[in-house]
């Protein structure tokens, strides 16, 4: 599995260079102890709020992940909490597999193809037979808008409108959920923030703030509700490259278009408490279904 | 297919030291290619010779000599099986092993719907299944739950095993227009239409589910007192007091032999979306459902 993994990169082009991350997440929770250093005296999260996180269905030799929980009101990233992942979303073999059958079905679902080529029945004319039968030397014909004929119709083309929707089954979905929010977990790529609540709404703000912190240069904000605070609203107004999304339209293909992920605290529990629901719901009887993914 | 925790851990660790996953460098597993029709065997007229065109021969037809399938009689070997009723089986260990991962609850009585909603049984009506039948093939000595029980079918040692620990058995039928309202109950509930009124057993089972022995649910219920003594001296177990158990109102809990669910009565119509009962108030429905 893991060769599997090694040789879809190394098959592939690298489209992107490798660029220079900063302190891994886990290296920077193994090098500095949580103590109260880390979170700034000015902040007023610093005080009070316990972050701790609840994790349902967790057997009791599992570990969960771990992520900083991070803030937007300043340009330099401030790290004010850890919190716990769960294992089963957060830290799920990463099938890059899955990955592309859910792409594939994301960008093929809604393709409509309205070509069609004429066949020998809607071309106008042919119904005299070109020449008789016999005596002429030529080859015997019956109709000169048949295929062997130059312009004459399509004998197997194109026939509108030809669909290519298909429903990809349910858990694989769900699988490519879990398994591209653990790929971009352990690529560094997830930012967990407390609220999409900035300062400004200058979309100058919001730039410096990513080129700061190194995030990629497209980064996707999830919030559990559709209605997103004023400023970050009009801060990425303009730009295609920094876009809000509410929690119910994440889906893979946005997560893997954007290069940073950023979750805010209530789309994360959000997200994490669907996705374990479906993970763990009833799958026999009547509710079998021919595919069934394990979770790891 | 269950992969190792730690193979998960270090090929998460192993993506660190790659490039970034992006719409780019995706790919599928291969899968084996389609054997298209070309060649001179199976190409093109697939094995039928390009001379002769459709002549296809009668199934099974035998050059000449009557076929297989003709030779002998019919032999009616499922004439009735419509009537042949199946119950598919759940053990004793089975069923201790749904109590001890919780997915029963032994502080209610467990029926049908009960061990139909814990996901790991399953039977089709369409199959002429019935219902439960609890088997002591396996789990007879590991066994020690106490629990009121209703299934549609007990060996004499499950119903043993049962009375041993100080629960109750009953076993009771329920007819197939019933069966889809209590396997699925959320699904029966969010159609709206009236709970059913269970219908008498057929001719072949009244003996069974009037019979002591069985625990059936139209027996005399002193009767059953005597068989379960009898069925203590038998197996060679003290019958424990049931009256001097602090769950005896559950454990004596039965349903009315027209009864489906516990607590709702044939007739009542359950709305969830206005989250009410309605029940009939007219005089022959009342007359119709409660007979």
């Amino acid at each position: 599995m893991l060769q599997n993994i090694s040789k879809l990169f190394r098959n592939c082009g690298h489209r992107f260079l490798l660029p220079k991350f900063p302190m891994s997440t886990l290296e920077s929770i193994e090098s500095n102890p949580l103590d109260s250093e880390l979170v700034p005296p000015s902040s007023s999260l610093a005080k009070s709020q316990n972050f701790k996180r609840k994790l349902e269905f967790m057997p009791p030799n599992m570990e969960p992940k771990q992520a900083w929980l991070e803030n937007l009101n300043t340009t330099d990233e401030e790290k004010i909490s850890i919190l716990e992942l769960h294992p089963q979303v957060f830290g799920s073999m990463p099938r890059i597999d899955v990955i592309h059958k859910n792409v594939r079905w994301q960008t093929l679902y809604g393709r409509m193809d309205l070509r069609q080529a004429a066949s020998r029945a809607e071309l106008p004319g042919g119904g005299r037979k070109p020449w008789p039968q016999k005596g002429l030397g030529r080859a015997r014909h019956g109709s000169n808008r048949s295929p062997l004929f130059y312009n004459g119709g399509k004998a197997h083309g194109p026939r509108a409108p030809k669909s290519y929707f298909y429903m990809l089954p349910y858990d694989l979905r769900v699988l490519g959920l879990t398994t591209t929010l653990s790929v971009k977990l352990a690529q560094d790529d997830l930012h967990i923030v407390e609220s999409l609540d900035i300062p400004t709404d200058d979309q100058q703000y919001i730039e410096e703030l990513v080129q700061a912190r190194m995030w990629g240069p497209s980064v996707l904000f999830v919030d559990e509700q559709d209605v997103m605070p004023e400023n970050i609203t009009k801060a990425t107004e303009n730009t295609r490259h920094f876009n809000l999304m509410p929690a119910y339209g994440l889906n893979v293909f946005s997560m893997l278009k954007h290069d940073t992920l950023v979750l805010t605290l209530a789309a994360l529990n959000r997200i994490e408490h669907q996705l374990l629901l479906n993970i763990h719901r009833n799958k026999n009887g009547k509710h079998q279904f021919r595919y069934m993914p394990s979770h790891h | 297919m269950a992969v190792n925790r730690n193979v998960v851990d270090r090929a998460l660790a192993v993506l660190r030291t790659l490039p970034r996953v992006s719409l780019y460098n995706l790919k599928d597993h291969e899968h084996r290619k389609k054997r298209s029709a070309r060649g001179q065997h199976g190409g093109g007229t697939h094995g039928h010779g390009k001379k002769f065109r459709q002549n296809y021969l009668p199934l099974g037809f035998e050059s000449g000599n009557t076929p297989f399938h003709l030779r002998f009689g019919m032999e009616k070997y499922y004439k009735r099986y419509r009537l042949e009723r199946e119950y598919p089986p759940v053990s004793l260990l089975m069923l201790q092993k749904m109590i001890d991962t919780n997915r029963l609850d032994t502080t209610q009585p467990i029926d049908l719907s009960s061990i139909c909603n814990s996901g790991v049984y399953s039977m089709n009506i369409n199959f002429n299944h019935h219902g439960v039948n609890l088997t002591d093939e396996e789990g007879f000595d590991q066994f020690c739950a106490k629990i009121n029980i209703e299934v549609q079918w007990a060996s004499e040692g499950a119903i043993a095993a049962i009375e041993r620990n100080g629960g109750v058995i009953t076993t009771s039928y329920y007819d197939p227009l019933c069966l889809h309202a209590v396997t699925d109950p959320a699904r029966f509930f969010l159609k709206g239409d009236p709970i059913p009124k269970r219908m008498i057993p057929p001719e072949d089972a009244i003996e069974y589910y009037s019979s002591a022995d069985n625990r059936g649910y139209l027996a005399d219920p002193e009767k059953v007192s005597l068989a379960r003594l009898a069925l203590a001296q038998k197996y060679g177990y003290e019958l424990p007091k049931i009256e001097d158990d602090p769950d005896y109102t559950m454990l004596t809990m039965r349903k009315d032999p027209r009864q489906i669910f516990y607590g709702l009565e044939p007739g009542w119509v359950v709305s969830l979306k206005d989250k009410a009962i309605l029940k009939p108030k007219d005089k022959e429905l009342l007359e119709y459902y409660r007979t």
